[in-house]
């Protein structure tokens, strides 16, 4: 209820805000959380289930970084809010591949040195898994239009398109997961 | 955690539960469809709505595009990422959807805003707003005590301003059947393609009988006023011509900057805007004749 403040001067109204239980299915565990209806869904999966993939770039819909797939859409989670994804499906980074994995896309990120700084790199392999999942052979025009909206400061934009051709041929080829260590292996990473 | 804006949201259950709200609660509420204009207007704190009324729960209702009866009837809450996979675009009469769809900001936000949230938030910048506006449609408003049809171009009254009272919620846009011989474009010219606003945007429809110009409607981001206009008077001087270069010369570059007004602001000057309406425009008659005789069906501007 809305409760007015006794001061004169203007009149200050302090809303309560409930809170409201939704259940969304992350990476494939179903989650009940509570949540503020004015939350959004970036919110939930990053201060509230820890996923630390799901990065805040402009908050406003522009970069691409915040982007999870829901329900099989590629969604900005900081445009959604978080009641929306009541009863829906939400994949992250960390759902793309089991435990000890990588999934094709990343190999072919990782293959390409697509990555360079990485802050963007969530929402772009995210974008791209949307896009192989969609056309599992796109065209360059095609991986141009589907990656658009991902703002990546380094400029790897043309290795962009080089791996999403790499990652389709990978998944074509059934590869679709690679064993950690054997990618470090091949590729002298530490960590 | 960046809270945008505290509000309280109501979840209606159904259209009338959403009408009976806003008759409630109508001028403190704000109507949010995709949320990709409204949240961010939230953020910037130019609109401080104490409640927003969800809609996306209507979208069993309003998430349609239909044919049927010599109309086309799209969906308030029909997605741009839906409106595309309807197929309507791949009719040739509506390739000025697939124009649309191209230059429509991101596949992430395609899949979240709404037509009817193009139409309601009432930017000018707007490429569906402007592409429906060249299709004459009209738009269908809502209330607990009625509803009306208002025709786009009749519906906004400056930037971010409409006809709509507080009360009111857009549920459908309708356009009717273009006729045979007849396409549609949308061009927008832009620092970079996509996912920014355009400095000049021209939807453009035409009906081709023969050689002669059988019917024309052109629409662009602004003729002077801050919203979307129709260039009426271009239309009336190219209506019954013949379709000819020197014709459609004359009409971009003597008959249109006599009813349009651009303006200067830090983005471009009004000179240059002018400049690119007219080039536009005439790219634009180019391309739907092309687009009537079988030729390219996409291609970029």
């Amino acid at each position: 209820m809305a409760v007015a403040k006794p001061e004169s001067g203007p009149r200050e109204v302090v809303e309560e805000y409930p809170d409201i239980k939704v259940r969304i299915t992350v990476n494939g565990v179903e989650r009940e959380v509570m949540v503020k209806p004015y939350e959004r869904l970036i919110d939930v999966l990053r201060y509230k289930l820890g996923l630390l993939s799901v990065k805040e770039g402009c908050g406003r819909g522009e970069c691409g970084t915040c982007v999870v797939i829901m329900d099989g859409h590629l969604v900005p989670s900081c445009m959604v809010l978080a009641i929306r994804a009541n009863g829906r499906e939400v994949v992250t980074l960390e759902g793309l591949a089991p435990e000890g994995m990588i999934h094709a896309v990343q190999k072919a990120f990782l293959d390409t040195l697509g990555v360079q700084c990485g802050f963007c790199f969530p929402g772009v392999i995210l974008a791209t898994k949307w896009l192989l999942d969609r056309n599992p052979d796109p065209s360059d025009e095609e991986i141009k239009d589907a990656l658009g909206g991902q703002l990546c400061r380094c400029g790897s934009y043309l290795r962009f398109v080089e791996a999403v051709k790499l990652a389709a041929k990978y998944i074509k080829e059934g590869r679709t997961y690679f064993d950690v260590e054997d990618v470090k292996k091949e590729l002298y990473l530490r960590g | 955690m960046i809270n945008i804006l505290r509000f309280n949201v109501y979840i209606p259950s159904s259209l009338e539960d959403a009408l009976e709200f806003l008759k409630r609660e109508g001028v403190e509420a704000a109507p949010m469809a995709g949320g990709t204009d409204l949240l961010v207007l939230m953020r910037d704190g130019v609109k401080r709505p104490r409640k927003v009324l969800d809609l996306w729960p209507l979208r069993r209702e309003l998430a349609f595009v239909k044919r049927g009866d010599g109309w086309v009837r799209i969906g308030a809450l029909t997605t741009i990422e839906e409106l595309n996979a309807s197929g309507l675009a791949r009719d040739r009469r509506y390739l000025g959807f697939m124009d649309a769809y191209k230059q429509f900001g991101a596949p992430y936000l395609r899949a979240i805003a709404t037509v009817g949230g193009n139409i309601g938030t009432a930017h000018p910048l707007s490429d569906v707003v402007i592409l429906l506006l060249a299709l004459d449609a009209e738009v269908r408003l809502v209330s607990v005590d009625g509803e009306r049809w208002v025709p786009l171009s009749k519906l906004f009254r400056g930037k971010r301003e409409t006809v709509l009272t507080p009360t009111e919620l857009i549920t459908e846009v309708r356009f009717k059947e273009t006729p045979k011989g007849s396409s549609t474009v949308l061009l927008k010219f832009d620092r970079r393609w996509g996912h920014s606003m355009g400095y000049v945007i021209v939807g453009a429809y035409m009906h081709l009988d023969g050689g002669r110009i059988a019917d024309v409607r052109l629409a662009f981001d602004s003729m002077g006023e801050p919203y979307p206009g129709r260039a009426f008077k271009t239309e009336d001087f190219l209506k019954g011509k013949e379709f000819r270069s020197e014709v459609i010369s004359e009409a971009c570059s003597n008959v249109l900057p006599r009813e349009m007004r651009r303006i200067d602001d830090y983005r471009a000057s009004a000179e240059y805007r002018l400049d690119l309406s007219k080039v536009l425009m005439k790219r634009a008659l180019l391309k739907i004749k092309s687009r009537i005789e079988g030729g390219e069906a996409y291609g970029g501007s």
